[in-house]
């Protein structure tokens, strides 16, 4: 083998002189997109507080149908949750609060919103966010073995089972679970709990985590079957592309094992469309599943927002929302820096 | 390669023992431990602002109140206040306040009465629970220790069923803003249990408190287990994660039949479900207001109507036999001492001739198509819109019921589904309803569904609701409404209020169609006794959510064994954590066998 060329003072100065330029390109990028972002969520801060309006219903009259309320006690609650106001001024206070993170009160709980946010965020994280490494792991994972033997039986059968998982409704599945591993099913034992994140008596230490494990095991598999097809079909897809490539065949021709072909070269260029899945998907994990943590009582946000969408508890729903669409679109404007850091070619474009 | 798998293996038997044995440690003693699912979270610890009912629950086997319902004849009977007396002119309440202990062995007295009554009148963020109970209140005052005043500004018949938890003044007067206090850090109590350990949206542990007035319980603790899900928690009961459920619907009742393991306590319930009839809809102050159809001012129309009504099919059909037919009105017959059943010439039965009759005497003729028409204005037809919820399959089945029977005395009916939101607005403020479907939680004292029939009800001109159920303000109700509230003898009262009842029959502002029954379920090898309220009465009683905390004061259940089951998973929880864990560690070693593979297999390269 020819001694690499790049060694030596003078090359790396070379070498430092135009990577210069793309560098401060980079950071242009990323401020024009992080600028997009404001922007978006400005947006969405705006239409958020338009769209929950303009759900039919007095929020006063809903809370009050079933509680005897004089007029006096009604005009209080509406002082109370601020809708005496006029809705200009109620906007105004909107964007001046949301700005601050701050979402108003629950009509609900009478409690700050960011509070109640802020109480399930981290049990809706750890479930969701297990989930995701686990469905990117496994679909990547089968993905590129489908792909490499594409057409082979392994290929064939777990692209279907994948696109059978996919294809079923979440809380179908949730409910199937449950009904079969959780409350137990002819000889099938019920080996998991039926609800929560803990047991009530839940031990203590270490014992906890792995309560909290034992809890997660159902709603976690109902999470993966349902997503990972996606990240199968995309890193499937992707590497097929790759290996019709030249650099493949290349590769081939160096005499490279296979297993080298496939990792050192094909599998790094198929995985950049998986980068932004994966990074959209991220901004989602905060959202949660809402039907999963409705079916196993998972105390997390989708619990929250399915129980303030009962009330209607209108700035509980505002607050999920807009984190979510927040988390969204943080998570997507990192996607496209990230791609471009990672992929050259992007960044030459 | 051999040894890596000899030392996970070991690693693995390790780590599975370790688990064994912290999961039987969990809970060593057999405990008596009930534990009830309940669907709804708990909104609130703080008696305060809590609304929800299993709020209230908690509240009634956590608190003392002046009066507590008599778990036999639901008469208010002592609880805090041990006896009472009224002045003559029915303004002035004594109360002699019970010399027992908070659960932090501080003694209680009529100060703290008085400060909890005192707080909800003049903090407006403690109104949020009970603000209308103490609205009638002039002043509270604590005379002494042991006696507490109250003076109304009116006479008040239902003082005695005060539903307001006394809270200890100096555990609760040092929270500055009691609208943002959650009482999670569990506050003293004196009632029949002691709220210890809570999670929101998972749990509440409440301890029996030794101290209680009438004694302990007989178990050691009450759980509170909350289920998003109905079928998970259906489940779980079946399972022998939870003891009790009620409040059920008729499709999760069902589901516990033919399991030998579980009672399905199915018996009269304090609801009513009711038809509201747009009568000619008015404000408060007397505008007409809303779209209803003109017919259906006419009385004759509304009891046509009654008449075209089959009760027991509906049962029988809508409600799978799970309800009572209603022959009277919005008390449902469980509340013996208030309830009026129609009777003789007054009673409505199924009678779809006698229906005819009346429209055709009223002159309601049939056009060529067979539906009727107004008398003056043969231009307009009888054709009514049936208002229900969206998605609420039992409203849809009724209203399939109600359109057969109305077509056959020529009127039209269609449906209009709204979600729940917009149909509180339409049929209890702006009126843009002709019929709809509603109904009633009734409670020991029936004051509350009385009222929602009073003018003051109507929604005010700018359109704000005052709660009413029909819209309904009619001279000879509202009387009688004034007359019982000062009448302090339970006989006589009772008697107009079954005056009121047959009011509404008659003229149908509200057409009751049936009570749903209280449906529960429950583990008979585990709870081994339980008495409902009202007790004594065979195949009658409410376990959960009813107006007492009696059941789960008489509760009795088997001591849970001395292991791991209270986790929930039963003795294999441990068995499967262990297989968890064995799986992380096999797991883990694929990715390291995976990894020496790699290795090598670049070294060669």
């Amino acid at each position: 083998m020819t001694a690499p060329i790049d060694t030596g003072p003078a090359a790396e100065v070379a070498a430092g002189l135009p990577e210069d330029r793309p560098a401060r390109g980079t950071l242009r990028y990323a401020l024009t997109k992080v600028g997009g972002a404001l922007v978006s969520i400005a947006m969405v801060i705006v239409a958020t507080f338009f769209m929950f309006r303009l759900i039919p219903g007095d929020p006063v009259i809903a809370y009050t149908r079933d509680v005897p309320l004089s007029p006096d006690q009604i005009e209080l609650l509406r002082k109370q949750m601020g809708l005496d106001q006029p809705v200009f001024n109620q906007f105004i206070d909107f964007v001046v609060r949301a700005v601050r993170f701050d979402f108003g009160t629950s009509y609900e709980y009478r409690r700050p919103v960011m509070d109640l946010i802020g109480e399930k965020v981290g049990s809706t994280l750890l479930l969701t966010g297990v989930g995701l490494v686990i469905a990117v792991s496994l679909g990547l994972w089968q993905g590129t073995r489908a792909a490499w033997n594409h057409g082979g039986r392994f290929d064939r059968y777990s692209t279907a089972i994948s696109l059978v998982l996919w294809s079923v409704p979440t809380f179908w599945l949730g409910l199937l679970l449950l009904m079969t591993l959780a409350a137990g099913i002819g000889p099938i034992p019920g080996m998991f709990p039926t609800r929560g994140m803990d047991s009530v008596d839940a031990p203590d230490g270490f014992a906890y985590i792995l309560d909290v494990a034992h809890h997660m095991v159902l709603p976690c598999l109902t999470l993966v079957a349902v997503v990972y097809a996606q990240y199968l079909l995309v890193m499937r897809s992707s590497l097929l592309d790759e290996i019709g490539q030249d650099y493949v065949t290349t590769a081939r021709a160096k005499g490279l094992r296979d297993d080298l072909v496939r990792r050192r070269h094909a599998v790094p260029n198929a995985l950049l469309p998986t980068v932004t899945l994966v990074f959209i998907h991220i901004g989602f994990v905060v959202g949660g599943a809402v039907t999963v943590e409705y079916v196993f009582s998972w105390p997390g946000l989708g619990l929250l927002f399915v129980e303030a969408i009962k009330g209607p508890d209108f700035p509980v729903m505002q607050g999920a929302f807009l984190v979510v669409c927040i988390a969204v679109i943080i998570m997507n404007t990192l996607a496209d820096v990230v791609y471009h850091l990672l992929d050259p070619r992007v960044r030459a474009a | 390669m051999t040894k890596w798998l000899a030392r996970l293996a070991a690693l693995g038997v390790v780590f599975l023992l370790t688990i064994q044995g912290q999961a039987a440690l969990a809970n060593p003693e057999g405990k008596k431990v009930l534990r009830i699912g309940s669907t709804q979270s708990v909104d609130s610890m703080n008696p305060f602002k809590a609304v929800r009912l299993i709020a209230g629950q908690l509240q009634r086997w956590s608190y003392l109140f002046l009066t507590t319902p008599d778990p036999k004849t639901l008469a208010p009977s002592p609880d805090l206040a041990e006896s009472w007396e009224t002045s003559p002119d029915g303004l002035t309440w004594t109360f002699k306040i019970r010399d027992t202990k908070w659960s932090d062995g501080t003694p209680v007295t009529a100060h703290d009465a008085a400060w909890t009554f005192n707080k909800i009148m003049t903090d407006d963020k403690a109104k949020t629970g009970n603000g209308p109970a103490v609205e009638n209140f002039e002043t509270v005052t604590a005379t002494d220790d042991r006696t507490l005043v109250i003076k109304t500004k009116a006479p008040q018949a239902s003082m005695l069923e005060n539903p307001i938890p006394i809270v200890p003044k100096a555990a609760w007067e040092k929270q500055a803003d009691i609208g943002a206090y959650e009482a999670e850090d569990n506050p003293p109590v004196n009632g029949m249990y002691i709220p210890y350990e809570q999670k929101k949206d998972q749990y509440v542990k409440l301890k029996a408190n030794p101290d209680y007035w009438r004694g302990a319980p007989k178990i050691s603790e009450l759980q509170v287990i909350f289920y998003e899900n109905p079928e998970a928690a259906i489940a779980g009961l079946k399972k022998g994660e939870i003891d009790l459920i009620g409040r059920l619907a008729a499709p999760q009742f069902e589901a516990g039949a033919g399991d030998a393991t579980i009672t399905q306590w199915n018996t009269p319930g304090r609801r009513a479900a009711y038809l509201q009839i747009n009568h000619g809809a008015t404000t408060s102050d007397d505008k007409p207001v809303g779209d209803g159809h003109p017919a259906l001012k006419d009385v004759k129309v509304r009891q046509a109507l009654h008449y075209a009504i089959d009760k027991q099919a509906l049962v029988d059909q809508v409600q799978n036999g799970l309800a009572v037919p209603a022959d009277g009105s919005i008390v449902p017959p469980m509340y013996q001492d208030f309830f009026w059943q129609a009777e003789g010439a007054d009673k409505v039965s199924f009678d779809l001739a006698k229906a005819n009759q009346i429209l055709d005497d009223a002159g309601y003729k049939k056009g060529a198509d067979g539906v009727r028409t107004m008398p003056d204005d043969p231009g307009k037809k009888l054709e009514f819109r049936f208002t229900i919820h969206t998605e609420t399959p039992t409203e849809e089945k009724l209203a399939q019921y109600l359109t057969g029977w109305f077509k056959e005395i020529g009127i039209t009916l269609t449906t209009k589904q709204l979600d729940s939101n917009q149909f509180t607005e339409e049929t209890g403020s702006t009126a843009l309803f002709d019929i709809a479907i509603s109904g009633w939680s009734v409670n020991p004292d029936p004051e509350e569904v009385l009222a929602t029939h009073l003018c003051s009800r109507r929604p005010t001109p700018t359109g704000d609701g005052g709660g009413t159920e029909s819209f309904w303000c009619n001279k000879e109700y509202e009387d009688l409404y004034t007359n019982q509230l000062k009448e302090l003898d339970r006989a006589k009262r009772a008697d107009l209020i079954k005056q009121m009842q047959k009011n509404l029959y008659v003229n149908a502002p509200v057409i009751a169609i049936y009570y749903p029954n209280n449906l529960e379920l429950y583990r008979k090898d585990k709870i081994t006794s339980i008495e409902p309220v009202p007790a004594g009465r065979s195949g009658e009683g409410i376990l959960y959510g009813g107006s007492s905390g009696w059941p789960m004061y008489t509760a009795d259940v088997k001591a849970d064994p001395g292991s791991a089951t209270a986790s929930g998973g039963g003795s294999n929880t441990g068995l499967i954590i262990g297989i968890i864990g064995g799986v992380v560690v096999l797991g883990l070693a694929g990715v390291l066998l995976a990894r020496r593979r790699k290795t090598t297999a670049d070294d060669r390269e």
